[in-house]
């Protein structure tokens, strides 16, 4: 019992640790532009300092990819952010001369903070909206 | 993967998560009272408790309902230890206020605290599109707590089976231990989080 109690504490902590990445597809320019939300406690946890645009643009790089159906990576472009109440929304943009179909994706948010860390991601594919779920450990996936 | 399957399993992935031991132990302070041949006594507060989730869901919807994280987060435990301290006080079920059939009211009540801890959360990341994954979230913290209630009456069946190996005495007398051993266990852990938790 007296090795139990304390673990059982350490499993207190109960808030949803989750992210929500949207994709958009833009006709203008054949770009995609995707939208992370990601509670700003969590993100400010996450950088360890003040979240300005260029930490939040290095961190950001670093745990979202985005890979053509050759499996080379899209080179992503910063494009902002905001906040919304407890909410940080981050923006980066990419070439996408092919459309959303057969792009690799990967959200490893936060993945370096939490455990039970679940990324989830939207896009809407030939009018057909679709989701991915990203946990710990996840490689890439497809959009499709 | 379809946007509703996602949201399934992002509820389901919650409540089954170790991280999510305080609905855990909650379902197993309920679940403490009861033995196999009690199930249909445990289909009511298990139902009564996914009242009370849906409930919450529609006030999320609405807007009807927004209380402080934190606050709300501090009621979760406390739920745990009242039911923790119900299970412990009411020794005869059968001489207790509505003969013990209270117990789904506020199986109710409580599960409305459990869901406003999670709909605060969604509400503010899905600020736009609420209602799907509200519904799916739900529908997936559901389908987990059947698979927890089930461990859970493995978990008891294995207490009651060590209470009965070590000493021999009517099974009234088993699941009267089982009641307090189980009870105290979860009510020290759950008090403890209110305290952490605590916003005053």
């Amino acid at each position: 019992m007296g090795a139990i109690v304390p673990l059982f504490m350490a499993l207190a902590a109960h808030p949803l640790h989750t992210t929500l990445t949207q994709l958009a597809y833009r006709d203008p320019d054949h770009s995609v532009e995707v939208t992370v939300r990601v509670f700003a406690d969590d993100f400010r946890a996450v950088l360890a300092r003040d979240v300005t645009d260029s930490a939040a643009a290095a961190y950001l790089r670093s745990a979202f990819t985005l890979t053509d159906r050759a499996g080379q990576p899209l080179a992503v472009v910063w494009c902002g952010m905001k906040r919304t109440g407890d909410l940080l929304w981050l923006c980066l943009r990419a070439a996408a001369p092919g459309g959303l179909s057969g792009l690799r994706v990967r959200v490893a948010l936060l993945f370096d903070r939490y455990e039970d860390q679940i990324n989830i991601v939207q896009a809407i594919l030939e009018g057909r909206r679709v989701a991915l779920l990203f946990t710990h450990g996840d490689a890439s996936k497809p959009l499709s | 993967m379809s946007e509703l399957a996602a949201y399934v399993s992002l509820g389901f992935r919650h409540i089954t998560d170790l991280e999510a031991m305080d609905h855990i132990l909650f379902l197993l302070a309920l679940a403490a009272i009861y033995r196999p041949r009690d199930w249909r006594h445990s289909l009511w507060v298990v139902t009564a408790f996914t009242v009370g989730h849906s409930l919450t869901l529609a006030l999320a919807v609405t807007g009807a309902l927004v209380l402080p994280t934190r606050v709300i987060e501090f009621l979760i435990p406390l739920t745990i230890v009242a039911t923790c301290v119900e299970n412990l006080v009411v020794r005869d079920r059968q001489r207790a206020l509505w003969r013990g059939r209270y117990r789904p009211v506020f199986a109710g009540v409580f599960g409305s605290v459990h869901g406003a801890g999670f709909a605060n959360y969604l509400r503010s990341l899905f600020v736009d599109q609420i209602a799907l994954p509200l519904f799916g979230f739900n529908v997936g913290i559901e389908l987990g707590q059947l698979v927890v209630l089930a461990l859970a009456a493995g978990v008891l069946a294995v207490v009651d089976r060590a209470f009965a190996l070590a000493t021999v005495r009517p099974s009234g007398a088993v699941l009267r231990l089982r009641v307090i051993a189980v009870s105290g266990f979860v009510a020290l852990i759950a008090a403890r989080w209110a305290m952490e938790r605590s916003p005053f």
